[in-house]
């Protein structure tokens, strides 16, 4: 069964977080890298990817010949994904499991930093179908 | 230059998916594959994801060697991650026309649901972790 965990943020968490120290940001990166590897190690791996900052997010709509129209607005609750993991489980507790491993990821001073992370399973994708 | 292409929508969206007759289901997921396709051939398709509903979302915490807490309660307006589409493209205009394209897939009766895609660059800084 894959799961996808995400880390989802508003703007202000990710204000917050690059004002972390130096330090207390390169134990989180190292975490991080630590835990993808913990993860491939452990063969659930299946991807993971880090996205750009909010403020180079853009909406896109269609407009009347198709051409995209852009908008950099959001409202300031909007929830941004700043980055997931895919991984391939027995059992849903065994993403959860994983899940909360991430989210006790250190933050200031080396506490877990207990960010909540969204889990859903995920479908078969149209790649996996060879399409 | 690595985008993705995000769908996402509330509960109350996907319900309004849901109650779609089945041949605008299956018109909406044709445009979806046909997309993919042209995608692969033109050789920009990175890799895609469809999720499931926001029924089977649950949030987790952990505090350090603690067990998860789990939770799967959200607010009427949060927004559910549905899909994506990573794409790797010359410029940032391709992937908003890409992102456009997606929006101009078929919806209720064949017209463009014109849903709103988010754009977002991969990072390509050190705090990338993959």
């Amino acid at each position: 069964m894959k799961y996808i965990l995400m880390m989802n943020a508003t703007k202000a968490n990710f204000d917050m977080y690059a004002q972390w120290s130096k330090e207390d940001l390169q134990r989180n990166v190292a975490f991080m890298r630590a835990f993808s590897k913990e993860l491939k190690d452990s063969g659930v791996f299946v991807a993971t990817e880090g996205l750009g900052w909010p403020n180079e997010a853009r909406i896109v709509r269609a407009g009347r010949d198709g051409e995209p129209i852009t908008d950099g607005v959001f409202a300031e609750s909007k929830e941004f994904l700043a980055g997931y993991w895919i991984v391939d489980v027995e059992s849903p507790d065994q993403a959860c499991k994983i899940a909360a491993r991430v989210s006790a990821a250190p933050g200031p001073g080396g506490t877990a930093a207990s960010m909540p992370i969204e889990v859903r399973q995920v479908l078969t994708s149209f790649t996996d179908l060879g399409i | 230059m690595k985008y993705i292409l995000l769908m996402a929508g509330t509960k109350a969206g996907v319900d309004n998916y849901r109650a779609w007759t089945k041949k605008d289901i299956d018109t909406h997921m044709a445009g979806l594959k046909s997309l993919v396709i042209d995608l692969r051939e033109s050789g920009e398709l990175v890799a895609d994801q469809g999720l499931t509903g926001p029924e089977e979302a649950i949030v987790v915490c952990g505090q350090k060697e603690g067990m998860p807490v789990t939770d799967g309660i959200f607010p009427e307006s949060k927004e559910f991650l549905l899909g994506y589409w990573i794409v790797d493209v010359a410029t940032p205009e391709r992937a908003y026309a890409l992102a456009a394209r997606l929006s101009t897939v078929p919806g209720p009766g064949g017209a463009p649901t014109n849903m709103p895609i988010e754009v977002r660059e991969l990072a390509s800084h050190p705090l990338n972790w993959s």
